[in-house]
């Protein structure tokens, strides 16, 4: 998911009572009085739209939110609220798929009867296109997630003449398919889960379709859209509930999307009843008077996810253990949460892992008194190390985006290495620009402030990504391992953790733990913070539910 | 006549051109401008990186690059956005551009009869107490910055006082269009119109109140006076007459730029999805083909608003044709 | 104060030569000495002094800075003070208050204190903003005038150019005016601040950084010298035309006197109007190219800077906005009075006028 589009923060019941409230609402209402919440026009806000239409390439979290109600994978993420969201259930096909071949080969039954919104049926023939299509439409992910499937190499050289021969096999007459891959993958269920491996009918034009509607099987389709002004949801047509876990039916009958306006003017629109969620987190600034005015309307929900400063490796000062390590102890977590909207919208971490994520542990290296959690900053032993590593005076430039919170944390380091001796400055680059200019080596970027989002809840998602040497491009806009860190040590052990986890995923987890662990020791990056999520939702907006997934679940509230 | 339209147009291509170039040649000048990471997405392979760099053509080189963008853009027409890919950018511009030209023209009017107010009313109490309160008002609406009114209007419109008589007529911000409910249109409007007036009757008032008050010292007016024309009919015909110049310049240079999206902090603010936030928002992801082509929309209201300007100011005072 | 030395640093040697065109009136003039003139002319009205004395304040209070930090306000305006606490009658009280109520959503800083610590408040980082009042006081000033200068500079050079000579001169000076009107600055800032990170350049004996203050500055006086030059040149054209200067012409006058004699004079006076009030347009752009990431950047801080700051409080700290706004229009109001007094004295035809 595009970082900059992801909301800068998400939320989980922090009231246990809020919890209680919700499941009950959920499972109390007899089914006649669940009938009349069915219908009415659902009125959505997001500062800017999110581009391209297209679920095979679009990677924004804005539409991925809306993708789980737009189309369907053979296997899909369950849709309710709670732990149980990260759980993967079968959605186009019958059931989950049969592993045999060691790991490596995957056969799913096709479920009969489902239909596009153009009302075909859905065969093994559009499937084996959809993941053809992948390849040939360039989608983002085509390398990093379906890279693994036998005979993704020549289509990854080759786009347009991809046949993934050998790969995918469908079987017309008995309605199912074969996925064979290089080596056993123990996410790969996960990777199935994500919009990009959306079933799309087999017609479908292999290139980005921008802003033209690919039918699909969800509950809804997209009417209309237009990036500079709204995009229409409807009922399609031709669906029918088959499993309300991968599909429901959804509350709404209409979804309207609208793009443009301020954060600002969206909260007095949702306070007025005008609009009933907001995309964008609402503007810190209105949060106090929000939390004692309509704390019925907000809701918390903690995200997988962290804000992070990566550190260039390969370059001075940060060249230098003791100078990561120094800034590691130096940075106080507790100022930067004030900086995000207090403790109730951030919390402190020192791993890489984000707290409830698997693989992830306890443990803080870099505090007064290291032990399981952040406590307070180490000035002594900071001041300590910068000295021991000969690096003081240097000049350093802090590179954020134009966010408001961005800005915010790189003006805090600016004082935190100035006051460990460094001559620091802040520099910040607009937009989306600065996520591919802190990538590139050629920029010489020393320091920078960056977030990561999970793609799915796997321990490599967020340290072999960002950490692994496979992800390391030297003069690439396109190189996460922003740090630059090549550790062939390390790198092994996440290869044999990811090989580990196909048989044995509690040890693999005990393992990812171990190699968070060890990474931090080398400090690559400096954790700041894991964000939570926050939503304003209106009054008339009834039974929230929010996934660690597709977070809102917004066709499972009703409007009446 | 021919000739003037014909060398106005060709000005016209001279400015468009090399407005293009020098756009051009920045963006590529650009480090971290290169589209074709920010197109293949987050950690795509460097396999996907290089065919979407040629998919799109950015493996050209530059002067090819951009005789294709030109091509696309004013011969077959059908350019697209490299953020939101599909997009075609000219219906994207005209479907912007209403909501833009309703936004400005209705505060040209506004801001054009309240500057002209403004300037004749402390003209002609020069040094009394009308004259100190307008302007002292005009400095203030200079020195507030747009997007702060706006914000403050929003807060009194949409927030504290939306609910009691005053404002509960006001709709959600948004541009609402003309042709489907003209009364709504025009609700929705009022408070952008007033936002974005409210800096240039300051500036025009003043410019105003300044040339009249000179022009009263000239001669033909001393004449006019000596004749013994009634004093309003001095002021009103003969000085401000000649003191409008400026503003009509003024005017002209400010219309163009204004609907070829310099009005973006007040869309913004008000929601209102005219060309200045397409601008502002091809600007923030570095879309090359949106900002290429907003750009040259908005220098072609400037060529033409000021060639406008120029005529009209040859009507008003034919002094000003050369001898 | 721009434009007042841009007309005087002209108008002096003009008066080395003989004018026989001139009226005794101007003789006389001309023969006190403009500077001595110009002086009197501004010590005889109470609103110039006024005016000038309560500039010249501004001007002193923010040269006052770092004592007011380091001897009032007691903080650095530099440093993030995210974890500071202060003390409020015998009570510490932290500057970043944590919101307790409800859902505890939401950190709010300390609102202002009418106390010499914090007394306007302080902004998202913590930081004591009359402190950075007086800082960012400089930059604008700085920034702004400078900026106002040139740019009025620039305009009286093009438009007058472009308006006397004519010809194929004008149409080449309009085409390169209408390009700068339609130009992308923004994109150009973009590009500039990107280019510029952690670099710096030389020019002979200046060295450019990215947060040099010179790059704003040519940017902001160039972008708006087509509002200027665009009226100063029709304001050109008209006198071209008007009674006297065809008399002169009549008299077989030198262009260049005509030019410096007449056309100046009048020129000016568009000038000054104009002097105010592009600097409260100089001082917000200058906050959206800093925004943008060229000229001031933070922790440094400007007027413009601080009014962007605080938009993000502005509905929990308005004050933090209004401050910096207060004090623009303060500045350019005063700055106007002065500049009208100026021209008066300045354009001694409008002064025979009264």
């Amino acid at each position: 998911m595009n970082r900059n589009r992801m909301p800068a923060s998400r939320r989980r019941h922090m009231l246990a009572g809020a919890t209680a409230i919700a499941l009950c609402t959920a499972f109390q209402p007899a089914l006649a009085q669940d009938d009349a919440h069915y219908g009415g026009t659902m009125k959505l806000l997001a500062v800017a739209a999110g581009g391209t239409l297209d679920p095979q390439i679009n990677y924004t979290a804005i539409y991925w939110e809306l993708y789980g109600f737009l189309y369907d994978g053979l296997v899909t993420f369950k849709k309710v609220a709670g732990a149980d969201s990260a759980q993967v259930v079968p959605d186009l096909a019958e059931a989950l798929p049969e592993v045999t071949n060691d790991g490596k080969t995957y056969t799913f039954k096709l479920r009969k009867g489902v239909k596009f919104a153009n009302g075909k049926e859905v065969t093994p023939d559009d499937v084996v296109a959809s993941f053809q299509r992948i390849f040939k439409v360039l989608s983002p992910t085509s390398g990093g997630f379906y890279g693994g499937i036998v005979g993704a190499d020549k289509c990854l050289a080759e786009a347009a003449g991809c046949t993934l021969e050998g790969g995918i096999t469908g079987d017309a007459a008995a309605g199912t398919v074969t996925i064979n891959l290089v080596a056993p993958d123990a996410e790969f269920l996960y990777k199935l889960s994500v919009p990009h491996a959306s079933i799309l009918p087999a017609d479908t034009a292999a290139s980005d379709m921008g802003n033209t509607p690919i039918p699909g099987t969800g509950a809804y389709m997209i009417e209309s859209y237009d990036p500079n002004a709204q995009l229409v949801m409807v009922r399609n047509p031709n669906f029918t509930e088959w499993s309300k876990d991968a599909q429901p039916r959804g509350y709404p009958d209409r979804i309207e999307y609208t793009f443009g306006g301020t954060e600002e003017a969206a909260v007095n629109a949702i306070m007025n009843g005008q609009a009933d969620w907001m995309y964008d987190p609402p503007p810190a600034d209105r949060l106090a008077e929000l939390s004692t005015s309509a704390p019925d309307q907000l809701r918390v929900a903690p995200l997988a996810a962290w804000w992070y400063a990566p550190l260039n490796v390969n370059l001075a000062p940060f060249d230098n253990l003791k100078a990561r390590q120094a800034l590691n102890y130096a940075v106080d977590r507790n100022a930067l949460v004030s900086v995000f909207g207090g403790p109730a919208l951030a919390q402190p971490v020192c791993t890489i892992l984000p707290p409830d994520f698997p693989g992830h542990e306890d443990f803080c290296e870099y505090t007064l008194n290291p032990g399981p959690e952040w406590t307070a900053p180490d000035m002594d032993k900071a001041h300590a190390l910068v000295e021991e590593s000969g690096t003081k005076g240097q000049k350093v430039t802090v590179v954020t985006d134009d966010s408001a919170s961005s800005r915010g944390v790189g003006t805090y380091l600016q004082t935190v290495l100035s006051d460990l001796g460094y001559d620091a400055s802040v520099q910040t680059i607009s937009g989306d620009i600065q996520f591919t200019y802190i990538q590139n080596t050629n920029n010489n970027v020393q320091i920078s402030i960056s977030q990561w989002y999970q793609d799915y809840p796997a321990p490599s998602n967020f340290l072999n990504v960002l950490f692994g040497c496979d992800t390391f491009h030297p003069g690439s806009d396109s190189s996460i391992n922003i740090s630059g860190i090549c550790d062939k040590d390390l790198d092994a052990r996440m290869k044999a953790a990811m090989a580990l986890g196909v048989t044995d995923p509690e040890a693999a987890n005990k393992e990812w733990a171990k190699i968070d662990h060890d990474f931090m020791a080398l400090a690559p990056a400096v954790p700041l913070f894991t964000p939570k999520d926050v939503d304003l939702i209106s009054t008339r907006l009834g039974n929230y539910e929010f996934s660690s997934q597709y977070h809102w679940l917004i066709a499972n509230s009703w409007v009446q | 006549m021919l000739a003037i339209v014909l060398g106005r147009i060709l000005r016209m291509v001279v400015v468009m051109f090399g407005i293009s170039v020098v756009t051009f040649a920045i963006f590529f000048a650009t480090p971290a401008s290169d589209p074709a990471a920010r197109i293949a997405g987050r950690n795509a392979a460097p396999e996907t990186v290089e065919a979407v760099r040629k998919d799109f053509g950015l493996d050209r080189p530059l002067p090819v690059q951009y005789a294709l963008m030109m091509k696309r853009l004013f011969i077959t027409r059908d350019l697209t956005s490299f953020a939101n890919r599909g997009q075609k950018i000219i219906p994207a511009i005209a479907n912007a551009a209403p909501a833009t030209l309703s936004l400005v023209t209705g505060a040209a009017i506004l801001w054009m009869l309240g500057g002209i107010a403004a300037g004749i009313i402390a003209a002609a109490t020069k040094g009394r107490w009308p004259d100190k309160i307008l302007m002292g008002l005009s400095m203030a609406a200079v020195a507030m910055p747009v997007f702060w009114v706006g914000e403050m209007v929003n807060l009194v419109t949409q927030s504290r006082f939306h609910d009691t008589w005053a404002f509960s007529w006001v709709p959600p911000l948004g541009y609402a269009a003309l042709s489907q409910d003209p009364w709504l249109w025009f609700k929705s409007l009022v408070f952008p119109w007033l936002t974005l007036a409210l800096l240039n009757i300051g500036l025009y008032g003043r410019v105003l109140r300044t040339g009249i008050v000179e022009t009263y010292q000239e001669d033909f007016i001393r004449t006019a006076r000596a004749k013994g024309l009634p004093a309003r009919k001095v002021l009103l015909k003969h000085a401000t007459r000649s003191a409008i110049i400026p503003i009509v310049i003024m005017f002209g240079m400010d219309f163009g730029v204004l609907v070829g999206g310099a009005a973006v902090l007040t869309e913004v603010v008000f929601g209102i999805n005219g060309v200045g936030r397409l601008t502002y928002q091809a600007l923030k992801v570095l879309d090359l083909p949106m900002i290429m082509a907003t750009v040259l929309y908005a220098s072609f209201f400037v060529v033409i608003a000021n060639a406008v300007v120029d005529m009209l100011c040859l009507a008003i005072d034919p002094r000003m044709r050369r001898a | 104060m721009g434009p007042v030395t841009g007309g005087m640093s002209i108008l002096p040697t003009d008066d080395n030569t003989p004018s026989p065109a001139a009226t005794a009136g101007e003789e006389a003039w001309v023969s006190r000495g403009p500077w001595r003139r110009v002086l009197e002319g501004l010590l005889a009205s109470p609103t110039a002094v006024l005016s000038g004395l309560l500039l010249l304040v501004i001007v002193l209070a923010t040269l006052l800075a770092p004592v007011y930090a380091a001897r009032v306000a007691g903080s650095d305006p530099f440093r993030s003070g995210l974890s500071a606490k202060i003390e409020i009658d015998g009570e510490r009280v932290p500057v970043m208050q944590q919101s307790t109520e409800g859902l505890g959503l939401g950190v709010t800083p300390i609102g202002p204190t009418w106390g010499p610590q914090y007394f306007l408040g302080a902004d998202t980082q913590g930081r004591d903003v009359a402190a950075r009042m007086l800082y960012g006081g400089r930059n604008s000033l700085l920034i702004a005038g400078a900026s106002t200068l040139l740019c009025l500079a620039l305009a009286a050079v093009v438009g007058i150019v472009a308006g006397y000579v004519g010809g194929r001169v004008d149409s080449v000076l309009s085409n390169l005016i209408d390009m700068i009107w339609a130009f992308p600055v923004y994109l150009l800032a973009i590009s500039l601040s990107i280019v510029m990170i952690g670099k710096s350049y030389s020019f002979g004996p200046f060295e450019i950084a990215s947060d040099s203050l010179i790059v704003p500055i040519l940017i902001i006086g160039i972008v708006y010298v087509p509002y200027v030059a665009r009226p100063v040149r029709g304001r050109v054209l008209a006198l071209n035309q008007s009674e006297f200067i065809m008399a002169a012409r009549g008299l077989g006058i030198r262009r260049a006197r005509i030019l410096l004699r007449h056309i100046l004079p009048n020129v000016a006076t568009t000038l000054i109007v104009f002097a105010p009030m592009l600097m409260a347009l100089n001082i917000v752009t200058e906050s959206s190219l800093s925004f943008l990431s060229v000229g001031v950047q933070p922790p440094n801080a400007s007027w413009g800077t601080i009014l962007q700051d605080g938009q993000a409080l502005l509905y929990s700290r308005p004050v933090v906005s209004m401050a910096p706004g207060l004090a623009i229009m303060v500045t350019v109001l005063l700055l106007n009075l002065f500049g009208d007094v100026l021209r008066d004295v300045l354009d001694p035809k409008s002064a025979r006028g009264r």
